[in-house]
């Protein structure tokens, strides 16, 4: 009677992540959460001109156009926060790994 | 951009509270000048008509879906050709020679049902805007 020895299990790969991935994927997030800032910024600029030029009479530019773009604004400005707060959690459950 | 597809229910939506707007402007100046009589360019005022065409919509251009989701925007205001209405008046100062004085051709009853037909069309542009708002702020929710 023999017994079979023992052999370390081998070390699956992480489904869907590959070494040639993983440097890629620090500058993505950071230029994401840039390119969202760029736009939130955008998006605030052209509501403040929607409002102005509402505020100025200028007959081209109805009620609902200042609401749309300061609704646009808002949703610009959460979408760059929430891709703040995701990064932000993101590093934290990294600085809080137990050594 | 990455909001992008959210943002393009809102253009649309945006386009059409601007042509029915102008819908309304146009049936608010027809009912205002029911009874005018006198016109630039002489004659009664004639009645006005909105015509609107599809459009690009802004910021799509260039997308695979720039022809398929299409915005709206007024081609042109429109006026009625339908003859004046003539009314026997013998003592208004506009009357022609048989003591008829030529009215506007606007029906203020067909102005009531443009405008309540624009009111609700704004308030359907108004809903799919709310829609598409919300769904972005479902999005943004993911995983909270």
């Amino acid at each position: 009677m023999s017994i079979a020895p023992i052999t370390p299990p081998a070390v699956p790969e992480i489904a869907g992540v590959s070494a040639a991935e993983r440097p890629a994927a620090k500058p993505e997030l950071a230029g994401s959460f840039s390119k969202a800032l760029s736009e939130a910024h955008a998006a605030e600029n052209r509501a403040t001109d929607a409002a102005e030029r509402f505020a100025k009479g200028d007959p081209g530019m109805g009620i609902h156009e200042v609401v749309i773009a300061s609704e646009k604004a808002n949703i610009a400005v959460r979408y760059a926060t929430t891709l703040k707060n995701k990064a932000l959690e993101a590093y934290r459950e990294l600085m809080n790994t137990q050594v | 951009m990455s909001t992008m597809d959210f943002f393009t229910a809102m253009e649309v939506s945006a386009s059409g509270l601007s042509a029915e707007r102008t819908r309304m402007n146009v049936a608010a100046s027809n009912l205002a000048n029911a009874q005018t009589t006198q016109a630039a360019g002489g004659g009664p005022y004639r009645r006005r008509d909105v015509v609107l065409q599809s459009a690009d919509v802004p910021g799509a251009t260039g997308t695979p879906f720039a022809q398929a989701v299409r915005g709206v925007a007024v081609a042109q205001i429109a006026q009625d050709a339908a003859p004046p209405r003539l009314e026997y008046d013998p003592g208004h100062p506009q009357a022609n020679a048989q003591g008829y004085v030529a009215y506007p051709n606007v029906n203020p009853v067909e102005e009531m049902v443009d405008m309540i037909t624009a009111s609700r069309a704004y308030e359907a542009g108004i809903t799919s805007m709310t829609t598409a708002v919300n769904m972005a702020e479902r999005a943004l929710g993911i995983g909270r």
